[in-house]
C-alpha cells in the first residue's frame, strides 16, 4: 500500500496530466458535435482495426475446422451435382421421381504416387467409415481412381495413373463414347480411345465419364480435348487429353458407392460372355 | 508570498480577461488570434510546485474554453505545454547550466526566445490540431500554427520585456 502511494506521490504530474486530457478530451466531446463525430469516427476506424486483427488471427487457427466444415458440405453437394449432371443417363418423362442410386462420403489422401507406371494411392477411411472396395474415388475437377483393398481405417485405391486402369468417357456435346488410359508419363497426360470416326470432335471439347462402368456416375467433367488423330484404318480417332486435376497433388477427395452396384452386377453375370 | 499568490490570480484574470475580450476578436490579416495567455505559463516561477502549475494551466485553458465557446482545444493544449514544460526549460536553457527561477529575471536573450519559440509552437500546433481535427486540414493547421505563432511570440516578448521594467522600477 505504502508503496502503491508513493509511487502516485512520485508520478504525480503525469497522472494528474492524463486525468484532466481526458477530462478536456470529454469536454471537447460534449461540446462540440463536429469533434464528437470525428472521435467517433478515429475510434471506429481503431476498434475495426483491431478486431480485424483479432478476427484473422482467429480464423488462421480456424481454418482447419472451416476446411472439414467446408468439405462435409461439398460431400452433400458433390452428391447433389452427380445427381443433376446424371439426368440424361436416368431421364424419366414421366416426372417420377429418378433414383440416383450413388452415395458420397469424404476422405483425404495420406500417401500418393505417380512416379512408377502403376500408382497407388491410401485414403484415410476404412471399412469402418462404409468402404468397400472398387469404389469410386473422384475429385471436385474429376477423377482418382477405384479403391482397391479396405482395412478398418484405411483404403488402398488404384490411381487413374495405372495404365491398367480404364475408364469409360464420353463428350460433352455428344454421346460418342470411349477409354481413358494414362500415357504414362505427365500425370495430367492422358489418351482417349475407341471413339468412332463418324462423331464429329473439336478441340477443346470436354471430356465427361459415361456412366456405363458403374464405378461412376455419368457427368463428371473430366478434362479437354488437346489434339486428335484420324487412324483411318481403324476407324477410330486417337484423342490425346488434359485433365482438369493433377491426379499427383490432390488431398481432399470423395468416395463413391454405388447402391446398385450388386444388381448391375448379377445382370452382367447373366450376359453370353 | 501572499503578494506572489495575488500577482498570480490578478495575473491569471487579467490574461483570461485579454485573451476573451480582446485577442479573441482581433482577427489579425482575417485569421490570427494571438494566445497572449500563454504569458501566464511562461512567467509561473520555474521553482515551484509543478502539480499545481499543471493543474492551474488546465484552469487557465479551461476557462478560455469556457468563455469563448471554443470546444477543449484551449485546455488541451494548455494543459500539455504545462506538462511539458520542464524538459522544455531543460532543453532551452541546457542541462548543466543555471536554470534561472523567473523566466523574465534571465539575461540569456537566445535562449528565452528558443524557450519561447519552441513552447508557443507546440502548442499552437496542438490547438489548431484539435481545433480541425482532420488530417486533410493539416495544410491549414500548420499554416495557422506559424503564423500565429509568429504573433504570439512578439506580443509575449513584449509583454515581458514590460513586466520586467515594471518590476524593475
Amino acid at each position: 500500500m505504502q508503496r502503491i502511494l508513493n509511487a502516485l506521490v512520485q508520478f504525480r504530474n503525469p497522472i494528474l496530466y492524463l486525468v484532466l486530457l481526458g477530462f478536456s478530451l470529454l469536454f471537447l466531446n460534449s461540446r462540440s458535435s463536429f469533434h464528437q463525430s470525428q472521435l467517433e469516427k478515429y475510434g471506429l476506424y481503431v476498434s475495426q482495426s483491431l478486431y480485424g486483427v483479432s478476427h484473422r488471427i482467429g480464423s488462421y487457427f480456424q481454418l482447419k475446422k472451416i476446411n472439414e466444415k467446408l468439405l462435409q458440405e461439398n460431400q452433400t453437394l458433390k452428391e447433389l451435382e452427380l445427381k443433376s449432371k446424371g439426368i440424361p443417363l436416368y431421364q424419366n418423362a414421366l416426372k417420377v421421381n429418378r433414383r440416383f442410386p450413388f452415395q458420397v462420403k469424404a476422405a483425404h489422401v495420406i500417401k500418393n504416387s505417380f512416379l512408377n507406371q502403376q500408382n497407388f494411392l491410401i485414403i484415410d477411411k476404412g471399412s469402418e467409415n462404409g468402404i468397400k472396395e472398387e469404389m469410386a474415388v473422384i475429385t471436385d475437377r474429376g477423377i482418382i481412381g477405384i479403391v482397391k483393398s479396405v482395412s478398418d481405417h484405411y483404403a488402398s485405391v488404384i490411381s487413374i495413373l495405372n495404365q491398367d486402369l480404364k475408364i469409360n468417357v464420353r463428350l460433352k456435346n455428344s454421346a460418342a463414347f470411349g477409354t481413358l488410359s494414362w500415357k504414362g508419363k505427365n500425370p495430367i497426360d492422358f489418351q482417349v480411345e475407341d471413339i468412332v470416326m463418324n462423331a464429329v470432335l473439336e478441340k477443346g471439347d470436354t471430356l465427361i465419364t459415361g456412366g456405363m462402368s458403374s464405378y461412376f456416375p455419368m457427368g463428371i467433367p473430366l478434362g479437354k480435348i488437346s489434339e486428335f488423330e484420324r487412324d483411318v484404318q481403324s476407324g477410330y480417332y486417337t484423342i490425346s487429353t488434359e485433365l482438369f486435376e493433377d491426379p499427383s497433388q490432390v488431398y481432399y477427395v470423395y468416395v463413391i458407392e454405388n447402391l446398385d452396384r450388386q444388381e448391375l452386377f448379377e445382370l452382367k453375370k447373366e450376359l453370353p460372355q | 508570498m501572499n503578494r506572489n499568490i495575488l500577482t498570480l490570480m490578478g495575473t491569471f484574470i487579467l490574461l483570461v480577461l485579454l485573451q476573451v475580450m480582446l485577442f479573441n476578436k482581433l482577427h489579425l490579416f482575417g485569421f490570427i488570434n494571438p494566445m497572449v495567455y500563454l504569458f501566464f505559463i511562461i512567467s509561473y516561477r520555474f521553482d515551484s510546485d509543478q502539480t499545481l502549475f499543471i493543474f492551474l494551466s488546465f484552469i487557465l485553458g479551461f476557462t478560455i474554453d469556457f468563455l469563448s465557446q471554443s470546444g477543449g482545444a484551449h485546455s488541451i493544449s494548455a494543459l500539455t505545454i504545462a506538462f511539458l514544460r520542464p524538459v522544455l526549460i531543460r532543453n532551452a536553457f541546457g542541462v548543466t547550466a543555471e536554470i534561472p527561477t523567473n523566466f523574465h529575471n534571465d539575461s540569456r536573450t537566445l535562449n528565452k526566445t528558443i524557450f519561447l519559440a519552441i513552447l508557443i509552437g507546440i502548442h499552437h500546433l496542438l490547438y489548431f490540431t484539435f481545433v480541425f481535427f482532420n488530417w486533410n486540414a493539416l495544410y491549414l493547421i500548420l499554416k495557422n500554427a506559424l503564423l500565429t505563432s509568429v504573433i504570439s511570440l512578439t506580443l509575449i516578448a513584449l509583454l515581458s520585456s514590460l513586466y520586467k521594467k515594471l518590476n524593475d522600477s
